[in-house]
């Protein structure tokens, strides 16, 4: 086990390696060479602009400017970001927490709704229930994040004003309110843009999970276990669903990039301050420096994301444990 | 709120009745102003605002010497009430002003307000190295000198009818002792810019960005506390996000409601509406200049004949009508028609488009048969518009003009881009084309820094498209000079028609503004170049108090001390 | 002739009788879901091939943008018209015609990149199987959206041709991967060993029998890849990093009444609506088409 986990730490910093190559590639291709113009940009402080220099080196051969950049990397600069005025680090790790926070909620409802409706599906197999709710799986599965986004925003913020529109807390009440208000804020602010990633998600692991669930339901242990006389739901319960979660597991990791598309979509059409909108924030700015820099950990993000599912497949899994 | 705290305080030790003059008007005072925008305010540095965000925080933390009235009187300084200066006289020769200023006046980190900060403001506002869009506006004043504490006097090279207009109007007074250790270069992104110290009736409290911005009543004021105790900005990511906040209730005030939102209002009966009169007015800006090369001409626009033939197949009268309806009217030229010298029957380029076609053709462009986008010796009569994706109204008038110059062969590609991106585009004159709009200012004098030759030389003067014509400026300058009303307008409408024929941009609209107000709101004068101006004078009655109007006092925090400085 | 392979037992192992596609479409039509899927598609497809017969008004014309403007849902404007006087319908149809040929052509950037790729790294096997493997994991890393932006941010105002190419660049990995896999078991097959050693060419061999097993992955991908296109390119459009104005695809047109959605409501619905359509069908005709493929 532990020598899995070596080896796939070592492959996920190699990744990482390739993606800094990839992000040079494209800071280089790119016409108008956008990080130099940092350097000649006035409202960038000078103290900035020698630090940036020395990292990045422009005047220097190609190879060289590479070995600066892999080790800024490392050492966590991912350069300026000319629209806050504020390096691109902090940008974005100040505004992580809030996309963990919202794809953490909209993962774990998903995955609940989604294995629920599942079994639901799987328990009336063949009936009017389980054709409506795959219609309605696959209709949230086809949708486009922004368009569901734009819909809920829509229904509950104007047609039926429940919900706050956009933002993480009310900008004009929250500093004064008490600790008990302040976390209710936060709450109703996060209500919606976590229900909308959470159809999208959903949608997703129901679709799957429903497959997995048929393809374990005919196997040897499932009609030893009819024989000995368990009811069908206590068959679903007791063995299919754990055998069918396994798939789940590596599920998670496979859905992580989708979750995090979808949540700069949610992030931009609800202004949820998170990663995702300052990375869309960026592209009407041109602020490139910011757009590399959430290509890198969004790219990080997932190769752990994945990581982590591998291992918990690994321990999870009895046939792989026994070596 | 202090003073209704104090009154109870008093009723309670003198176990009377608390009716009387003190609480009636302390009832008055708090509140919340909660105002809906789209978009952070650029840089708080009055010197260097250039959104309408910015001017509007910028204006209430900081102080003019002197404001103008409502009547927007800018000849000599009738019109003119106190500020920082609670009183001013003239030299014999007219040359010089000598301003006196409040001795009450304090910044609000506790120093007082010096004459020396008078000096340094303007000095620096003449730096060029600072990048202010205000300097070639302030070429009159020489320099300002300080006999005392309390007394500033401005040196002119000439007379004016509109000389102190020039003196107080453009510049807002900033505290020398926190500026002064701070290059100029470096002011934009230096941290005393996020923690803006002025002497005005508000005091800023915090800036996140996308989100909000607070500033709280100075209650100590010189002038006197402001009604409202709180204003707060709330930053929406676009357009339709703001107005639904204002219409679901989360803030109080839109400024800039358009057509198809006022049925909207129409269904809240606790909004209100209201038209006002304002000094803008939009245009398409032509570079003159190629954008990446800034000593050559551009390719296309140098070329007045084929800028007016531009403007000949813009159909501006019905774009008015289809963005605006009856919201505006269609520009004049780079003025308003609330100025008393601008003849509202300047000869316009007429809409003509067949006229447009034989000048393009005269010019060589011919229609191609491929794709019915003329080309010269190869070249497509091409370029991009940029616009800002946050202003709803230039977007849309981008895709009206793009259809009606196709028909005319010209291929026109819109650029989106955030405003602060524009802006810097502006700056450096990276742009082919652009939708501009201008809050003018009260004197029509002010046309030159945005079209005369000294603002298209000054790196960071407002000429962006670098239009030159000395005969102009000279027309402008004569108009400034004369002291004799019928004059003054003659020379405008020689400088007008002539800045009309040359077409360096093709004129679009002349808004009047409608802003959208909870009723709660009992609102002051909305003056035409800037309708917050008398947000202090702005109060809410007792009996209408909403839940976020009462925040608890003890959540204002004391005044912001910047780094190192020494307490008073 | 010397070294043309005879039909034997082990060749037909490889080699099916009938085209795995029409197999594959034969056998889906069998199901329901998947007949409605195929005709409200092809409905769909047609409508956009014939736009300038079917669409009643030209896509970017503005007849009277004071009088026509903003229309709700009526006879004469079926889905209603735009802040430009646009009829929305037309441009729907219109919308439906560029968006599908987005699709289709970055897929088919796609099909063919990730079929080299999957192809040279599985043949060529040992260190360069390995680099090439590692390089595709860390494409698959960052997730796609992601790498448009940052592609097309650094390269604003690109043509519609550019838009496809990068489009198809970034969707071609899982493809790659499958392919790789297919070139590998057949590397190892008996067949081939006992063909090399009837005296055939192992590359000629592996041409030979690696492509009829490699359509069914492909037709699969296509059609995933084709909806995963389009939803992609709206997202871009309504970020204004899509098609450019005033051009109409789905996502633009939402773009476009994306300012006042709540009045404008038509201008969000439709275009959505008829993605979501299509999107669903390619989804449950790809899905079937690999349940398919994945019983045989």
């Amino acid at each position: 086990m532990l020598r899995y986990l070596a080896q796939r730490l070592g492959q996920a910093a190699v990744i990482v390696a390739i993606v800094a190559a990839i992000t040079f590639a494209l800071i280089h291709l790119a016409p108008g060479d956008p990080f130099s113009d940092m350097m000649d940009n006035p409202n960038v402080n000078e103290s900035v602009r020698q630090t940036l220099r020395a990292q990045y080196g422009f005047d220097r051969p190609l190879p060289e400017q590479f070995v600066r950049y892999v080790n800024s990397l490392a050492h966590g600069q991912l350069g300026w970001s000319i629209s806050n005025q504020r390096p691109v680090l902090e940008v974005l790790g100040s505004a992580l927490p809030n996309t963990l926070l919202l794809m953490g909620v909209a993962l774990v409802g998903s995955f609940t709704l989604g294995i629920l409706i599942a079994l639901i599906q799987v328990a009336r197999r063949g009936s009017i229930i389980d054709y409506t709710l795959s219609g309605i799986s696959l209709f949230f599965f086809s949708m486009p994040d922004f368009w569901l986004a734009i819909l809920t925003l829509l229904t509950f913020t104007y047609w039926l004003p429940v919900f706050p529109v956009g933002g993480a807390v009310d900008p004009v009440m929250h500093e004064y309110m008490g600790l008990g208000g302040r976390f209710i804020d936060r709450l109703w602010h996060l209500a919606l843009p976590a229900l909308t990633l959470m159809l999208l998600a959903s949608a997703v692991v129901a679709r799957y999970q429903r497959a997995a669930l048929l393809d374990v339901l005919p196997a040897d242990y499932i009609r030893t276990a009819r024989l000995k006389g368990l009811t069908e739901r206590e068959i679903l319960r007791r063995h299919a669903l754990r055998n069918a979660l396994l798939p789940i597991i590596s599920l998670v990791g496979l859905s992580f990039p989708a979750l995090l598309t979808g949540a700069f979509f949610v992030e931009k059409i609800f202004a949820w301050p998170g990663m995702g909108l300052a990375v869309m924030s960026a592209i009407g700015t041109r602020d490139y420096p910011l757009v590399v820099g959430g290509v890198i950990i969004g790219s990080i993000m997932v190769t752990f994301g994945s990581l982590l599912s591998d291992l918990l497949y690994a321990w999870a899994d009895p046939r792989l444990r026994s070596h | 709120m202090a003073a209704m705290r104090y009154a109870g305080l008093l009723c309670a030790l003198a176990m009377c009745g608390c009716v009387g003059t003190e609480s009636s008007s302390a009832k008055n005072s708090g509140g919340t102003l909660a105002i809906s925008t789209g978009g952070d305010p650029d840089v708080l540095i009055p010197s260097l605002v250039q959104s309408v965000q910015a001017a509007q925080m910028t204006d209430m933390i900081y102080d003019r010497l002197a404001d103008i009235g409502d009547s927007l009187n800018i000849v000599n300084d009738k019109g003119f009430v106190p500020r920082l200066a609670d009183h001013w006289t003239w030299a014999a020769d007219s040359l010089s002003i000598t301003f006196h200023i409040n001795p009450k006046a304090k910044w609000h980190d506790g120093f007082p307000v010096r004459s020396s900060d008078v000096r340094f403001t303007v000095a620096s506002a003449k730096d060029s190295s600072l990048g202010s869009p205000v300097t070639p506006l302030i070429t009159n004043i020489d320099s300002v000198s300080t006999p005392d504490s309390l007394t500033a006097v401005y040196w002119f090279h000439a007379r004016s009818p509109q000389q102190f207009y020039d003196a107080v109007y453009q510049l807002s007074i900033m505290p020398e002792h926190v500026w002064q250790s701070i290059p100029p270069a470096s002011w934009r992104a230096s941290d005393a810019a996020r923690n803006p110290i002025g002497s005005g009736q508000y005091r800023f409290l915090r800036w996140i960005p996308r989100a909000a911005v607070e500033l709280v009543a100075d209650t100590a004021n010189y002038r006197g506390a402001p009604k409202l105790s709180r204003l707060v900005w709330s930053i929406a990511p676009d357009f339709q996000a703001a107005v639904t906040r204002f219409l679901t209730g989360e803030t109080d005030f839109f400024e800039q409601l358009r057509l198809e939102n006022l049925p909207e209002v129409a269904k809240h009966p606790e909004l209100r509406t209201k038209q006002y009169h304002a000094l803008q007015y939009s245009f398409v800006q032509f570079n003159l200049r190629d954008p990446a090369h800034h000593d050559r001409p551009h390719p296309l626009f140098s070329n007045r004949e084929l800028r007016r033939a531009l403007t000949m197949a813009t159909d501006r009268a019905t774009i008015v009508r289809s963005v605006f309806g009856a919201l505006a009217l269609p520009a004049l030229g780079p003025t308003v028609r609330a100025y008393p010298t601008t003849d509202p029957n300047l000869t316009q380029i007429p809409f003509d488009l067949p006229r447009a076609r034989q000048i393009l053709d005269s010019l060589g462009w011919r229609v191609s048969t491929s794709d019915s986008v003329r080309r010269r010796n190869g070249r497509p009569l091409q370029f991009t518009l940029s616009v800002p994706s946050s202003s709803k109204v230039r977007v849309q008038t981008a895709v009206i003009l793009q259809e009606q110059l196709r028909q005319a062969g010209v291929k026109m590609d819109v650029e989106q881009l955030d405003f602060p991106v524009i802006v810097e585009k502006d700056r450096k004159r990276t742009f082919d084309a652009t939708i501009g709009q201008w809050n003018t200012q009260p004197s029509p004098g002010a046309v030159l820094g945005s079209w005369g030759i000294g603002g298209s030389r000054a790196s960071s003067g407002n000429n962006h498209g670098s239009y030159e014509n000395p005969v102009f400026d000279a027309y402008v300058d004569s108009a400034l000079a004369s002291f004799d009303p019928a004059k003054r307008k003659a020379y405008f409408t020689s400088a007008y028609e002539t800045i009309i024929q040359d077409a360096p941009a093709i004129w679009l609209a002349e808004p009047s503004p409608t802003v959208g107000y909870h009723s709660r709101l009992q609102l002051a004068t909305l003056r035409p170049d800037a309708w917050w101006i008398h947000i202090p004078e702005w109060w809410i009655p007792a009996d209408k108090r909403i839940p976020r109007d009462n925040t608890p006092q003890s959540a204002t925090p004391p005044p912001a001390q910047p780094a190192g400085q020494k307490t008073p | 002739m010397p070294g043309q392979i005879q039909d034997s037992a082990a060749t037909r192992l490889a080699r099916p009788r009938e085209s795995p596609l029409a197999l594959g479409v034969r056998r889906i039509l069998r199901r329901p879901s998947s007949r409605v899927a195929f005709f409200v598609l092809g409905v769909i497809v047609l409508v956009g091939l014939l736009a300038p017969l079917v669409a009643p008004y030209n896509p970017s014309a503005q007849p009277d943008i004071v009088g026509l403007k903003d229309l709700p849902p009526s006879l004469a404007h079926p889905f209603g018209t735009d802040p430009y006087s646009r009829d929305v319908l037309s441009r729907v149809i219109y919308g439906a015609r560029l968006s599908l040929m987005i699709g289709v052509l970055a897929t088919i950037v796609s099909l063919t990149v990730g079929v080299a790729y999957g192809a040279i790294s599985g043949y060529a096997g040992g260190f360069l199987d390995a680099v090439m493997m590692r390089v595709l994991d860390a494409f698959l890393s960052i997730p796609r959206l992601l790498l448009l932006i940052g592609v097309l941010v650094a390269w604003p105002n690109l043509s519609i041709g550019a838009l496809v190419v990068f489009l198809g660049l970034t969707g071609w990995f899982g493809l790659s991967r499958i392919v790789r896999g297919q070139v590998l078991a057949l590397k190892h097959a008996e067949f081939v060993t006992a063909a090399q050693a009837l005296g055939a060419s192992r590359r000629r061999i592996l041409w030979r029998h690696l492509l009829p097993n490699l359509v069914s992955p492909i037709v699969v991908a296509a059609t995933l890849g084709v909806a995963h296109v389009i939803v992609l390119e709206a997202g871009l459009s309504y970020l204004g990093i899509g098609v450019p104005k005033p051009l109409a695809s789905w996502g633009n047109i939402i773009q476009d009444g994306a300012d006042q959605v709540a009045t404008l409501w038509w201008m969000s619905l439709f275009p959505g609506l008829f993605m979501v359509l299509t999107v669903m069908t390619l989804n449950v005709l790809g899905e079937a088409l690999r349940d398919t493929y994945e019983r045989r």
